[in-house]
């Protein structure tokens, strides 16, 4: 099946474009941004092992 | 084999099957499923617009529920309580997360079916409040400086997850700019038995994201949780070495 009225000139069309790309960015924009988060939550836990390994060495 | 690598594992399963489903849902609703009779091909927005609806009233009542334990638990058991405050604010995100799209595609579909973008009638304005509630929750616990901001908030979700029942009946409740119910309205509402895999598979599909987001976001709360209390029995350690 074609599905090139889906990118015609047609308002109907840019809409139902519009309404379907949207909701794939906003909900993977909001996935990818968790998995930012979820690396950089991980990341700040390399100073604190750092700074115990120094601590320890002057021990 | 650690505990950790089975929830990743699980977790990247649950990843793929989703996609999988969204993206069979998705072909579903814009090859398969006919056009419909009336409105045309910008019918097939109804596929995402209304499952996505569906579940910005779904998860309020997480948010809901957990925060009621936040607030049972808080003195009793801190951990625990600490454990549901990550899953009502994983939750409120998610729903602010799917009522925008809900907002988004409703006015997408409304500019070419109805001529307007937007008409303050019970439907669009209830949910517009819903919106603006779990925004001011998100607002109030990004920007609270206070120690009660997760009292504060539960009591908040408590208030706005009395407004989900006035969106769900709107449409019953009040003749509306907005179309009655297809689902649960009535002997003659419904759609064409041809519609339905679509229809079906793009709840399916759309909830178990919804449910992947949430439990994605909860475990990095968690993971923030758990940073913050290392740092504060850090300090608190440092504290005492410089006491000693």
């Amino acid at each position: 099946m074609r599905l090139s009225w889906l990118f015609g000139s047609s308002m109907e069309a840019h809409h139902l474009l519009a309404a379907y790309v949207a909701v794939w960015l906003i909900q993977g924009g909001y996935a990818g941004w968790i998995a930012w988060q979820w690396v950089c939550a991980g990341k700040e836990l390399q100073p604190d092992l750092s700074l115990n390994s120094s601590d320890d060495d002057d021990l | 084999m650690k505990r950790s690598h089975i929830y990743r594992t699980v977790g990247m399963v649950w990843f793929v099957l989703t996609v999988a489903a969204i993206v069979y849902a998705t072909r579903l609703a814009l090859v398969v499923a006919p056009t419909e009779a009336t409105m045309g091909n910008v019918q097939r927005i109804f596929y995402y617009h209304v499952p996505t609806s569906m579940l910005s009233l779904l998860f309020p009542y997480v948010n809901f529920v957990a925060s009621l334990f936040y607030l049972g638990w808080r003195r009793r058991d801190p951990l625990r309580a600490m454990a549901a405050d990550a899953v009502a604010i994983s939750a409120a995100e998610v729903t602010v997360v799917f009522s925008s799209l809900s907002l988004l595609t409703g006015m997408l579909w409304g500019r070419a079916a109805w001529g307007i973008w937007w008409t303050w009638d019970a439907r669009l304005t209830s949910m517009l409040l819903l919106w603006l509630l779990y925004v001011s929750y998100l607002m109030l616990r990004k920007l609270s400086s206070t120690g009660q901001t997760q009292t504060l908030a539960a009591v908040l979700s408590v208030f706005a997850a009395v407004d989900v029942p006035i969106v769900f009946m709107s449409i019953r409740w009040w003749r509306t700019q907005h179309p009655a119910p297809v689902f649960f309205g009535g002997p003659d509402t419904g759609i064409d038995p041809s519609m339905r895999p679509a229809f079906g598979w793009n709840v399916l599909g759309w909830a178990m994201w919804g449910v992947f987001l949430l439990v994605f976001r909860y475990a990095l709360e968690r993971r923030r949780q758990e940073r913050e209390q290392e740092a504060a029995l850090k300090s608190i350690e440092g504290t005492l070495e410089i006491a000693q």
